[in-house]
């Protein structure tokens, strides 16, 4: 599974009963909120840390959008908005997003069932604290009735270069949507699929069991991948792709200059060639940290937030060349 | 042309788009175009969801009923409909009628059968007691709910814990 599964992530969307949704908060209010909130994480057994997003850099906030443990709407972070993160950042918590409370639980690979073990043991806590906005009929109540029912979202981030190449993944996406699933880019609505990366999710969240949407995640993830592997196969079977990937290797090794989109691309056709066995370099784990440690906030909040756009290829050059050398 | 976001740049891509219902176009340089995902290779699927829901509501709600606000919110029906937004757990109660077409159209005719939210014990007289949820009493009225709100999949879940408690 890991040479297409980078990680997976589940989400649950929870709103209080007595507070009006976001769209309709006052700041005050939200500010209660996350109050709340924060007083009934203390003792959950879990330890968090708190970021108020009015109270940090707008690279600080795009290098949490980076890491997924925001969402890119909340970049647009105003008074009364708040993130909790656990000491290793695999639970974030963000406060009066589209909801009152964001939970999200992120694993290396592929791990549905265990992040949403975590998720679960995390909400029916806070549920004892908090009163939760619930339906019979409807289930959690929730600002977008897209995610009325179990307010839940598990994704899975996918590497799918040779489905790309091909296409296919054009005609996949648009028969996903007959299966309660979609496809997207690398940082979730909207956004572009950057160096074959994408989300699988579930979509569909009311009349379907937490457990049922992660089983048919589950079953389409494992389907998937393995039509990834024969288009693999077809693929590096031809000299010109299996050239191509061995050049990326050497560009990766030697450049002393490289943006974010030429490095992904880069990146992600070493990422084929090591999984396929082509290359032995770094491991797909390695590869994937690299992954994240290179985009351009995730850079500027560690060496520096002055950092021109060249300043910073250089820097992702070197750590790139640092890391393969 | 100037690109309308940046108002720096020359446009070059054209978009068109639904945004709550309501038909805009935009002229945009490249550079702009790519930071707002107009270039991606695949249909937004959510991005103009509140155009999509707003347009769902026109159709399916040719008149307004019942109440005209929610009480604890103040949204009218017209405010969800611009934004595609609900304003409160109050207001699926207020709206109800008018909302379940809409969801319907989303997810299908259907009830939730997910998880509930867990409810802290609570000791009375030194006997553990649910605040409410699992006494007789408590599921019997929520059996009643259920059937009102023609939730028959978790009114049968009740009835047989009911039976089971019963026996």
């Amino acid at each position: 599974m890991s040479e297409a599964v980078v990680s997976t992530r589940v989400r649950l969307a929870r709103n209080l009963k007595e507070y009006p949704f976001p769209i309709r908060l006052s700041a005050d209010r939200a500010k209660e909120i996350v109050e709340k909130i924060d007083a009934a994480l203390k003792d959950c057994g879990i330890r968090f840390h708190r970021i108020d997003l009015g109270a940090v850099s707008e690279t600080m906030k795009v290098a949490l959008l980076e890491r997924h443990l925001i969402s890119p709407d909340f970049v647009r972070g105003q008074e009364g908005r708040a993130v909790f993160l656990s000491d290793d950042n695999s639970i974030s918590i963000m406060v009066n997003e589209e909801d009152h409370i964001r939970l999200q639980v992120i694993r290396d690979g592929f791990e549905p069932d265990e992040a949403y073990e975590i998720a679960d043991k995390l909400d029916s806590e806070l549920s004892k604290k908090l009163d939760f906005a619930y339906h019979e009929k409807l289930g959690y109540l929730t600002q977008c009735p897209t995610n009325l029912g179990t307010g839940m979202r598990a994704s899975v981030m996918l590497h799918l270069p040779a489905l790309e190449i091909t296409g296919a993944v054009h005609r996949i996406g648009s028969n996903l949507s007959k299966l309660g699933l979609t496809i997207r880019g690398l940082y979730g609505e909207s956004t572009k699929p950057v160096g074959a990366f994408f989300q699988l999710s579930n979509q569909v969240t009311l009349g379907i069991s937490e457990k049922a949407a992660i089983a048919n995640l589950k079953n389409i993830t494992t389907q998937l991948i393995s039509q990834e592997m024969k288009a693999r196969e077809n693929l590096l079977s031809k000299i010109e792709v299996e050239d191509k990937i061995a050049r990326a290797l050497g560009v990766l090794k030697t450049a002393l200059v490289i943006d974010h989109s030429e490095a992904m691309s880069l990146l992600s056709l070493v990422r084929l060639g090591v999984a396929s066995k082509k290359l032995s370099t770094l491991s797909t784990d390695s590869i994937d940290r690299l992954i994240v440690e290179i985009q351009p906030a995730t850079i500027m909040t560690k060496y520096g937030e002055d950092m021109t756009p060249q300043e910073r290829d250089i820097k992702r050059a070197d750590m790139i060349r640092e890391r393969f050398n | 042309m100037l690109c309308q976001h940046c108002k720096k740049n020359e446009a070059t891509t054209h978009v068109k788009t639904m945004i709550n219902g309501e038909y805009a176009e935009y002229r945009l340089c490249p550079e702009c175009a790519h930071e707002l995902g107009y270039d991606s290779m695949f249909p937004d699927f959510t991005a103009d969801f509140g155009g999509l829901l707003g347009s769902f509501l026109s159709a399916a709600l040719p008149a307004r009923s019942g109440a005209t606000h929610c009480k604890l919110c103040g949204s009218t029906m017209n405010d969800i409909k611009k934004t595609g937004k609900v304003g409160c757990s109050e207001c699926y109660d207020t709206f109800f009628s008018e909302l379940m077409p809409t969801i319907r159209s989303i997810h299908g005719n259907t009830a939730h059968i997910g998880k509930r939210p867990v409810i802290e014990y609570e000791t009375v007289d030194d006997k553990p007691a649910k605040k409410q949820g699992e006494s007789l009493d408590a599921l019997k009225a929520q059996l009643k709910k259920a059937i009102e709100d023609e939730n028959f999949e978790r009114a049968a879940e009740l009835r047989d814990k009911i039976k089971e408690m019963e026996a």
